[in-house]
């Protein structure tokens, strides 16, 4: 137990470390953008009619701390951002943890749903395909999943906007109805965000399911065939109890291990999906900084915080790895 | 003595996508109670698939002809083994009166549950004991095998076991339920010499210890010879020849028999060259017609051998074997 602990903290810190690396390499990449932000936003006040000097510019810059050393900066950077604190957005001027606040949460909830009901139709479906031989079932199954593979999210949300507009004349775009976009959260709000979410949600998780069914069909077809599968139905195993104790459980560790790589890649295909969508969410936001206005402070931000939870979500499955397998936790105790 | 399990005309071939593949042709044996049986043969001869054969264990792609039958006698009556479908009855042939242990003792435990769990769930499973009874029967099986602390070991996984103590483990496991009959499938292949030789001796102690019958199936005849009362080899499917440990070593008669002897290296003379036979075992798909073994026999007599399938010709009382080059009756 307390070597479990010992585990844990080693890897609390060293997804600490991970972040503090990637933070390096986000300020950095800030820093190689262009411009800094005190240029930037008086660049952007000057296109909105006021006059600007280079006066004003070493003003702002100075008032923004941006005369100080890279270094300086940058731990000044990581410390706040480990409190969640971004400072302000270059352009808009506001204050970025609460910009992204309840909308990072609701991409981080958008992608982690679709995890959810990725793995909860693949895990399923793919160790019942694995353990059957029913050829119409896994060729259906196959044809499936290679189209999920093979279909663009993007192209799948404008199918389907466009069968909804053309059907029911709604474009199903969005996150709330119009009278809740800027209400206060309540419960309604809440079954409005539901009614809107499922969309994004399933989207993201069509070809998450198709990812996932693959792998846990191909950890599945492996471990069915390993002979402590034999042994056991040789022992008078059968039944429910010898797919699910047996293989079932066996395959649970490299899945586990593969839920990592699977948020990557669902946070990689959110902000097309939120742009064609018009979701208002982190991923849009991130579109819109780094595509548009060219804010370095909010992207900065944003991708800081989308690492950070892959980070914490390897370091999740790295717990329930060792909690799953033995041979880990017996190899992390000796 | 009396028989304890009868195999007669096991013909079996299983269904792929190249068509019908024979992998047992014919096999007949019968194994009396306190018996052991060597099973030999090279890979791919189906001594392996012979042997699951008893358990109903062959993929679902077997197919058993019409007149194949298994028959397990036991004390109040007589089991059809391939007639048993729904695995709640098979459960008496897997595990129950028949045990089966494996050549890699660390592939046949399940890697994340400990071995104890494993020896609990099994004996729970043939029988209405309490979980608590079935672990002290556990950790007893454990000590009989000769595993040290056996308390301590039960709650442990096996990949924190040495090579032969799984092996031992295995064994505790398989004979847990007091099967009549064992059957080991190359137990030995992967254990160190002077392992082999302990697993060897205990698996012989056990054996009158529980009056148990073994099939040992096994391509090393120097384990048959240390071990096994009577001896079949099998060759592509068929049993070649058969009899007693004894008489199949000291004289054997069938052309493969003799040369698997031949093949063997000699300690006593570590000049002499190896020899093999030659050429490799057809695939299953291109099985030779007429005897088996004629495209690799050196005595072949001529077209009888590769147009009809040698008949049994007997020597004394249970030594059997199928080649032209003894016609029936004559025991030349």
């Amino acid at each position: 137990m307390l070597q479990f602990g010992k585990f844990v903290l080693t890897r609390a810190f060293l997804a600490a470390l991970t972040l503090v690396i990637i933070s390096l390499v986000v300020f950095t990449l800030m820093e190689f953008v262009p411009g800094d932000c005190a240029e930037r936003y008086l660049a952007f006040k000057n296109t909105q009619g006021s006059g600007i000097s280079v006066e004003d510019i070493e003003i702002e810059r100075k008032r923004l701390g941006l005369d100080k050393p890279f270094v300086q900066r940058w731990t000044l950077w990581i410390v706040n951002a480990f409190q969640g604190e971004f400072g302000d957005s270059c352009i808009l001027r506001v204050n970025i943890a609460q910009l992204l606040g309840t909308k990072f949460w609701l991409s981080l909830g958008i992608c982690l749903s679709s995890l959810l009901l990725a793995y909860m139709i693949a895990l399923p479906v793919g160790i019942i395909s694995a353990a059957s031989s029913n050829a119409y079932l896994n060729n259906g199954l196959k044809l499936i999943s290679y189209l999920g593979l093979a279909m663009p999210n993007f192209l799948l949300a404008l199918m389907i906007m466009l069968f909804s507009t053309i059907y029911f004349g709604d474009t199903l775009t969005g996150l709330f109805s119009k009278e809740y976009r800027d209400a206060e959260w309540s419960m309604d709000k809440f079954i409005d965000l539901l009614k809107h979410a499922w969309l994004p949600i399933f989207i993201l998780g069509w070809s998450a399911t198709a990812f996932a069914l693959q792998t846990v069909r191909a950890l599945m077809s492996d471990e069915i065939g390993k002979l402590y599968v034999t042994a056991a139905a040789a022992r008078g195993i059968y039944g429910r109890r010898l797919l699910w104790r047996y293989p079932a459980r066996h395959a649970l560790s490299p899945i586990v291990n593969s839920l990592g790589f699977d948020l990557n890649r669902v946070f990689n295909e959110l902000p097309i999906v939120a742009l064609i969508l018009t979701l208002t969410d982190a991923g849009a936001l991130l579109i819109e900084s780094l595509a548009r206005s060219n804010d370095q402070q909010l992207a900065g931000a944003i991708i800081f915080l989308l690492t950070a939870t892959i980070v914490s979500l390897n370091f999740l499955t790295d717990v329930l790895l060792a909690i799953l397998d033995p041979r880990i936790r017996k190899s992390l105790i000796n | 003595m009396d028989t304890l399990i009868e195999v007669k005309n096991l013909t079996l071939k299983f269904k792929t996508d190249e068509g019908l593949i024979t992998a047992v042709e014919d096999v007949s044996f019968s194994l009396n109670r306190g018996e052991v049986m060597g099973l030999v043969g090279e890979s791919g001869s189906g001594k392996s698939v012979t042997a699951k054969s008893l358990m109903n264990l062959n993929a679902m792609n077997a197919v058993y002809s019409p007149e194949s039958s298994i028959t397990l006698h036991s004390a109040q009556e007589e089991i059809d083994v391939l007639s048993l479908k729904k695995p709640a009855d098979l459960k008496v042939v897997r595990g129950g009166a028949i045990s089966m242990i494996f050549q890699e003792p660390m592939a046949s435990f399940a890697p994340s549950i400990t071995i104890g769990k494993q020896m609990i769930e099994q004996l729970q499973l043939h029988s209405d004991m309490s979980k608590q009874k079935a672990r002290e029967i556990s950790i007893e099986m454990l000590d009989r095998v000769g595993i040290s602390d056996p308390s301590r070991r039960v709650d442990q996984y096996a990949f924190e076991l040495s090579g032969g103590m799984r092996q031992r483990a295995m064994i505790a496991m398989a004979l847990s339920t007091k099967p009549r009959l064992l059957i080991a499938d190359e137990p030995t292949t992967a254990l160190d010499v002077t392992i082999q030789a302990q697993v060897l001796d205990l698996m012989k102690d056990l054996v009158k210890d529980f009056n148990m019958s073994i099939i040992f199936i096994t391509h090393d005849l120097g384990v048959v010879a240390q071990t096994a009362d009577k001896v079949s080899v099998m060759y592509l499917g068929r049993i070649i020849e058969e009899g007693s440990v004894r008489d199949v070593i000291n004289s054997p008669k069938h052309p493969y028999t003799k040369g698997m002897l031949a093949a063997l290296p000699r300690l006593d003379d570590l000049d002499s060259p190896l020899k093999p036979i030659p050429g490799d075992i057809p695939s299953p798909l291109e099985r030779p017609s007429g005897c088996v073994f004629n495209t690799r026999c050196g005595e072949v007599l001529g077209d009888q051998c590769s147009a009809d399938i040698p008949s049994f010709t007997s020597f004394g009382k249970s030594r059997r074997v199928a080649c032209h080059l003894y016609k029936d009756g004559s025991g030349a």
